[in-house]
């Protein structure tokens, strides 16, 4: 595996790293709709100026967390584009009946710094927090609603084990991608017919890996006394040390001062 | 086809924190018609070598040269070198896809290029070289056939594109004992009919030991050991140090020379050390 990709756990030590994940995930969802609350420069120098800090702290390479935004390059591109062309305003440049606006420009813009904030803190989410510790601190959030009669711990099983098998599909992927390589498949250049044929190579064994080990996975669990949820205890508690008061804190502060600030600028 | 690797080193997720180096430094020459064993404990840096021999991955540094070309390039000079080198990975039956045992083993032929009617004679020519019946067989399932008919599918996939050089990565590993030695009878004939250059990636020392007349011994991602298997592979010491064990039939000459018989313990095969063994009483026995 050569790329870090968001989704993906980087186990490694750090403050970040030692969190609650319930502190985690509150924070970045809190993050992530900050920029769409608070528009004024300001409020964003704050709020890039914190992820900044958290990201030195997660101890992630800038580089790694930088390469994660590849993955939405073509929805970015896509997104650009869009709201250039379809933002009515000042116009700037008017091409044969096509005009581009300055409101556009800003607009497509704001829509990939906002995607690029997104991925990052989700980034930093994964790459900081195992899959174990998101189920069981997403477990704990939506604990209330079991009361509701909905399988909670069930569903986040299921979750636990598809974030699981990212990384383990991506190996496989790469592997196949090599073996059908080394039989002439060709995947990056010649006609769309043969790209294809390397891909149906490559996804049928995938597919056909992937059923096998659901299968023996299942039966390892029923081995080892898996009944369901029900009976299911933890044997690591969660529960907020003083680093995680302090974090709820400090992403508070920021947050509120950033919509501060907000209202001061519409007030001014 | 001469592959030369210089000054090859290898870092998985380079950058990363996750990141691990799995080469250091590697030099190598291996020569058309050469049998040749990696040999090294889990995690020595085997399948990374063997795929940069198939010009499979970007060095970190250094290169592999295939007859003098650099082999990972994406010119057409370098695809043609990487086309007459076939490698088999660990398990090659993973990556079986299509819907009929001649469709999968034509796949590479196809690639290539062929004809049907020349696509149609390598099938065959691979499916009896791996000792399945074309006829028979051709139309068969391949999901639905036995591990090991699966496995010799995908190498008959393998061979149907006739490589030069042939690179099987622990070929026998899921074989029953029957398997093991039907198979490496096979490619020892492969071998010798086609005149392949044959790189045989392994753990067990008494398979390296039938197969292959030189090893090269890999400790932590580097070379340790390059020389004739003879002498490799009954260095208990050097072999010890590299997280192995020796052949069986060299342990127990080192056993029998510890008990006072004076047995050469270079003899790697079951029968060559039967027949030390035999030469060393009868002269003791000359001598009383």
């Amino acid at each position: 595996m050569n790329l870090l990709l968001p989704g993906m756990y980087m186990a490694a030590d750090s403050p970040l790293h030692r969190l609650d994940p319930r502190v985690k995930m509150g924070a970045s969802l809190l993050l992530m709709a900050l920029p769409f609350a608070a528009q004024s420069p300001l409020s964003q120098v704050l709020l890039v100026g914190l992820v900044i800090a958290v990201a030195r702290l997660s101890r992630a390479p800038l580089l790694a967390l930088l390469r994660t935004l590849r993955t939405v390059f073509w929805i970015g591109f896509f997104m650009f584009f869009f709201f250039l062309f379809t933002t009515p305003g000042e116009v700037l440049v008017n091409i044969q009946g096509i005009t581009l606006t300055w409101q556009g420009l800003l607009a497509g813009a704001t829509q990939i710094y906002r995607l690029c904030l997104l991925v990052i803190i989700t980034a930093l989410l994964t790459f900081t927090t195992s899959s174990i510790q998101l189920a069981h601190g997403l477990e704990s959030v939506l604990g209330p609603l079991k009361r509701l009669r909905l399988p909670v711990a069930e569903l986040v099983m299921v979750l636990t084990i598809a974030l699981r098998f990212v990384p383990t599909v991506f190996d496989e992927i790469e592997k196949l991608v090599k073996a059908q390589r080394a039989r002439g498949a060709d995947f990056r250049s010649g006609n769309p017919w043969r790209r294809m044929r390397g891909w149906i190579a490559v996804f049928v064994p995938l597919f056909v890996s992937a059923f096998r080990r659901a299968e023996e996975l299942a039966i390892a669990m029923e081995a080892r006394g898996f009944r369901g949820a029900q009976h299911r205890t933890r044997l690591y508690q969660l529960s907020l040390t003083r680093a995680d008061w302090l974090a709820i804190l400090i992403v508070l502060a920021v947050s509120l001062i950033a919509l501060l600030v907000e209202q001061r600028g519409s007030l001014l | 086809m001469l592959i030369e690797a210089e000054n090859l080193n290898h870092t998985y997720a380079l950058g990363t924190p996750l990141a691990q180096v799995a080469l250091r430094d590697v030099n190598l020459q291996i020569g058309p018609g050469e049998r040749v064993g990696i040999l090294g404990a889990s995690g020595s840096g085997k399948t990374t070598l063997v795929q940069h021999l198939a010009g499979l991955l970007q060095p970190t540094e250094g290169r592999v040269l295939l007859d003098g070309i650099v082999a990972h390039r994406r010119t057409p000079a370098a695809l043609a070198q990487r086309r007459r080198i076939g490698i088999a990975f660990q398990n090659p039956e993973d990556q079986i896809f299509e819907q009929t045992v001649f469709r999968e083993v034509a796949f590479g032929p196809r690639n290539l290029g062929l004809s049907q009617a020349e696509v149609a004679t390598r099938v065959a020519w691979a499916l009896e070289l791996v000792g399945l019946n074309p006829t028979l067989m051709g139309g068969r399932i391949p999901f639905a056939l036995s591990g090991g008919e699966m496995r010799r599918v995908a190498l008959a996939g393998i061979l149907a594109m006739r490589p030069h050089v042939l690179i099987l990565d622990e070929p026998t590993a899921g074989l029953d004992p029957r398997g093991r030695q039907e198979l490496l009878r096979r490619v020892k004939r492969w071998h010798q009919e086609m005149g392949l250059t044959l790189i045989v990636v392994s753990h067990n020392l008494d398979e390296l030991a039938r197969l292959v007349e030189r090893v090269v011994l890999l400790k932590a991602g580097r070379v340790v050991a390059d020389g004739p298997a003879r002498r490799v592979l009954s260095d208990a010491a050097l072999l010890r140090s590299a997280g192995l064990d020796v052949p069986h039939s060299v342990a127990l000459l080192h056993a029998l020379r510890a008990a006072g018989w004076p047995v050469r313990t270079d003899q790697l095969l079951p029968e060559e050390a039967a027949a030390e063994i035999l030469r060393v009483r009868r002269a003791m026995e000359e001598i009383r």
